[in-house]
């Protein structure tokens, strides 16, 4: 029992790095832009597909990997600036505003479903023989997404803490209209704001499809209950958080499935949000209805 | 229908006011404060302030720009969390009630950005504002329609009064987002008179609205309060406040720093220097 | 009976369905302002709710299908069960989803609430059969007739739309009703409409509720008829569907909530059955999505009142006053 406990805490970790990439995404694009974006889980299976197709042509799969983020960064910036921005200027609210990337989701899942004919392709790249550590089983890629996740972190919070635009993003997410009157310009932190966030979804996209070896329209969408549990619980805007809470949520699914309640596996990760809900109110609650877009 | 019940002597008409009798419940503090604190995370917006109007007194509320004059109206009405303080109204401890609870005790306000309800006419802001006890319940509507519809008869009547004593009646069909910024205001004082309230909290009434109708405005508003109303009202205009208020609090970080008659309260020294730096 | 009989009865009885879908979701979001993104889930437990307790105790795990609940109800209880069951999923969802929370967060919940569901229904087979869903459920009110619905599919078009009659005259009175303005003074703007005496929890809590228990109604309606029901037949996207119903129709306006229904899921999705077949199968229903999810995009981008809007009361001064001044005239343009 202890031996099953410590596979599905090791699994648990693994998900968690996953879901900390997709996490860090969401939450500093949230935490700037201050929308919802629930196109976010459809920008991961842009990056799925895009790597998919990539090893269909024979790239090299680290390679596929990176252009599968940057296809998400560039799926991210067009619907950024083609869409919301136009959205932001008719003076759409907040809130209307998720509604706006639901709208996007939509599309493109279904847009996807179309041109993937609804199937579901395999996608076994980068498998080699798992490593046994006691009761672990670990496949070397899966230690790679760890540490992948871990040098993430570490890199974006240097870059945030350290480098002009960093800082430049920090306080843009704070006070959006003192830090444009202090000279910072806004339109390109958030430009760039779209352009990592994007990058780290279609990264999340393909590091998941490599951990579940397919691919199909509804990758993202499946995904994105977590990922918005893990920003949310994790604070919204600290990546910190993200991958603290991401570890949270995957090692309870991972624990919950290896309790032989795989369909439940979700609803756990899922309940965790609700209690956060319930017990931390100032994280959710109070007048911040009239929170700023920043677009 | 705490408000209705006993409100016929609060009548919005201010016909009563050649009226010598003052009500007898005149002098009584209705609304009464104590070391109110609000804190937006960690720093004090309003920090220990007390007050204690009575029923029939107008109290005027100054202070530069983020002093925490709308913080302090918003703990009095519920709508932020004070940190630590009390606050009764009419003789109820509030302070942990929700702002519907304050509301149906007998307190109506009115805020600093407009918010009248936007696409609903003014006649139905009005309406829905005296309705916004238990008469607009699901229950009553269900199981009373009779009395229902009777009491609703009541309101238009009502309201039309309203909307007269305003000048307003030539909008009335107007949806509340269609109006101007000084029409929007006046619906907003419009709404909180249909609830014959007893305690009346204003954030910057007078902001947008024309000189000519400022003027009956205060005179309307002090009428209203020799019935038997206890007003607060937050306002930057010196002159208004001068007219309107018996009591003026001056506010600056979150503290109170003077209060007395307007002339006193002209003279202090520490008002004059929170307002030049 | 002709094949073309049975499609426009077919039809109809969808269009009831959909019209009480749209009645309920107009009563949240055009009077009340609450986003329900999980409405689907609760028209699905409608019909599971009045699948199982109309099929007979289940057979258990060794047979083809095997559920919780099973009876064999006669009518009406079968429908009044499937209702309760949305007022109740309604009431356990509403009291956690509808407090003080941001309205993204509450939407963003309630659409993850629909996808989790979706999930967990398909995952759990013991509960209501996991993805193959149940079949061969009847008509119990039909029964004391001794039809059957696929046998006299007019005989349940005219019944689908007596219940839709009934709940849209009820709704719409209510929303007429002073509740009803309530209802309007929290949709556009919550704070004043709280410091004019309105319990706001409470009044969210009401309209999920008689939106949920309408919403399972629908679905035990849909149920009897089709006689199957599996996760298949309730993915999110359904929902958005019938927003964009109310978009075109009008915005709280339940006359136009009946065009959009008529125009949206009916017209709009049903048409394309009788266009040739374009691509591989399955290709045309990816496509209708596409539509959709951009036809709400255009709806937002352009917030059309719809084709006809939420009506104006038009109150004349007093002297003209008569019992019923309160009601919506068409608005003067
Ligand atoms: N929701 C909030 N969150 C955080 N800080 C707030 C919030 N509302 C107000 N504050 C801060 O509290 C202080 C007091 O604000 P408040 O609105 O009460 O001032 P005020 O006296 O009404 O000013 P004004 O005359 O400009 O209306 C300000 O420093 C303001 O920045
Ligand atoms: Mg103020």
């Amino acid at each position: 029992m202890p031996g099953q406990l410590l596979s599905s805490v090791a699994d648990g970790i693994v998900v968690a790095a996953i879901l900390s990439v997709a996490a860090m995404g969401f939450t500093l694009q949230f935490g700037l832009t201050n929308v919802l974006n629930l196109s976010f889980g459809s920008v991961m299976t842009i990056g799925g597909f895009t790597a998919y197709l990539l090893e269909a042509a024979r790239v090299n799969p680290w390679l596929g990997l990176l252009l599968g983020g940057a296809a998400g960064a560039v799926a991210t910036v067009v619907l950024g600036r083609g869409v919301l921005r136009q959205y932001a200027r008719r003076r759409t609210q907040l809130f209307e505003m998720m509604m706006v990337t639901l709208g996007m989701s939509l599309v493109i899942d279904y847009s996807i479903q179309a041109i993937s004919q609804n199937s579901i392709y395999s996608y076994t790249v980068l498998q080699a023989a798992p490593v046994h550590l006691g009761s672990i089983v670990l496949t070397p890629v899966q230690v790679g997404i760890v540490i992948l996740a871990i040098v993430i972190l570490v890199v974006a919070e240097a870059a945030l803490k350290f480098t002009k635009m960093g800082k430049a993003l920090r306080a843009t997410a704070v006070e959006p209209s003192l830090a444009r009157s202090c000279g910072i310009q806004t339109g390109r932190v958030v430009l760039i704001t779209w352009l990592a966030s994007g990058f780290l979804c279609g990264l999340a996209g393909v590091v998941y499809i490599i951990s579940t070896q397919s691919v199909d329209y509804t990758t993202g969408e499946l995904f994105l209950p977590l990922i918005i549990a893990a920003a949310i619980l994790g604070g919204v805007g600290s990546l910190k958080g993200a991958v603290g809470a991401s570890l949270v949520i995957g090692i309870v699914t991972e624990v919950v499935a290896g309790l032989g309640a795989g369909g439940y596996s979700t609803v756990a990760g899922f309940a965790i949000l609700v209690v956060v809900l319930l017990l931390r109110p100032g994280a959710v609650i109070a007048g911040d209805e009239d929170r700023q877009l920043v677009l | 229908m705490s408000a209705a019940g006993q409100g016929q002597n609060l009548t919005f008409a201010t016909d009563r006011e050649g009226t010598s009798a003052k009500p007898e419940n005149q002098g009584q503090p209705v609304l009464v404060a104590k070391d109110v604190v609000v804190d937006y995370g960690g720093v004090h917006a309003v920090n220990r302030v007390s007050l204690s109007v009575a029923a029939g007194e107008v109290l005027g509320i100054i202070g530069p720009n983020g002093a925490g004059k709308s913080s302090f109206l918003a703990a009095l009405g519920g709508q932020v969390r004070r940190a630590s303080g009390t606050i009764s109204l009419d003789g109820h401890e509030v302070s942990g009630l929700l702002p519907h609870q304050r509301a149906r005790l007998g307190l109506a306000r009115t805020f600093q950005t407009t918010s009248e309800f936007s696409r609903m006419t003014v006649f139905e802001n009005l309406v829905t504002a005296a309705e916004g006890d238990t008469g607009s319940s699901l229950k009553a509507v269900v199981l009373h329609p009779r009395r229902t519809a009777q009491r609703e008869q009541e309101l238009v009547s009502h309201a039309w009064e309203v909307l007269e004593r305003f000048e307003m009646t030539q909008v009335a069909n107007l949806y509340g987002g269609e109006l101007s910024g000084g029409q929007r205001r006046l619906v907003e004082i419009m709404r909180c008179l249909m609830r014959r309230p007893k305690v009346l909290l204003l954030d910057e009434p007078m902001v947008g609205v024309a000189p000519h109708l400022t003027g009956k405005l205060i005179s309307d508003l002090r009428g209203i309060s020799r019935d038997g109303l206890a007003i607060v009202v937050v306002e930057h205009a010196m002159e208004v406040v001068r007219k309107l208020c018996d009591r003026v609090m001056v506010m600056a970080f979150g503290e109170v720093i003077a209060s007395g008659t307007f002339e006193e309260v002209a003279q202090d020294a520490t008002v004059q220097s929170a307002y030049l730096s | 009976m002709s094949a073309w009989g049975f499609y426009v009865a077919t039809l109809l009885i969808y269009f009831a369905v959909d019209l009480l879908s749209g009645i309920a979701l107009n009563l949240q979001f055009g009077y009340a302002g609450v986003v329900n993104f999980g409405y689907i889930v609760f028209q699905a437990v409608g019909a599971y709710v009045a699948a199982v307790v109309t099929l007979g105790p289940s057979l258990g795990a060794g047979s083809y299908q095997q559920y919780i609940l099973g009876a064999h109800l006669p009518f009406p209880l079968d429908l009044l069960a499937a209702t309760a069951a949305g007022a109740l999923l309604s009431l356990l969802v509403g009291l956690f989803s509808l407090r003080r929370m941001r309205r993204d967060y509450q939407a963003a919940v309630l659409l993850i609430v629909s996808l989790i569901a979706l999930q967990v229904v398909s995952a759990d087979v013991p509960l209501f059969n996991g993805s193959n869903g149940l079949t061969g459920v009847g008509w119990p009110l039909g029964q004391l007739f001794g039809v059957t619905a696929t046998q006299s599919p007019w005989l349940y078009t005219v019944w689908s739309l007596v219940v839709v009659a009934v709940v849209f005259v009820g709704v719409s009175w209510l929303s007429r009703s002073p509740w009803g303005r309530s209802l309007r003074a929290m949709r556009d703007n919550q704070g004043a409409a709280s410091a004019m005496g309105l319990n706001i929890t409470s009044l969210r809590l009401q309209v999920f509720v008689i939106g949920g228990a309408i919403a399972g109604l629908s679905g035990g309606l849909l149920v009897e008829y089709i006689g199957a029901w599996s996760p298949g037949a309730w993915g999110y996207a359904e929902t958005f569907v019938i927003f964009t119903a109310i978009f075109v129709g009008g915005v709280g306006n339940y006359r136009g909530v009946v065009l959009g229904v008529l125009l949206v899921p009916v017209i709009f999705l049903e048409i394309p059955r009788f266009l040739p077949a374009i691509g591989y199968p399955g290709l045309t229903a990816s496509l209708e999505w596409v539509v959709i999810g951009l036809a709400w995009m255009l709806c937002i981008f352009f917030r059309p009142r719809g084709i006809l809007p939420e009506r104006r009361l038009h109150v004349t001064p007093p002297g003209a006053l008569e019992p019923g001044a309160l009601q919506p005239e068409a608005a003067p343009r």
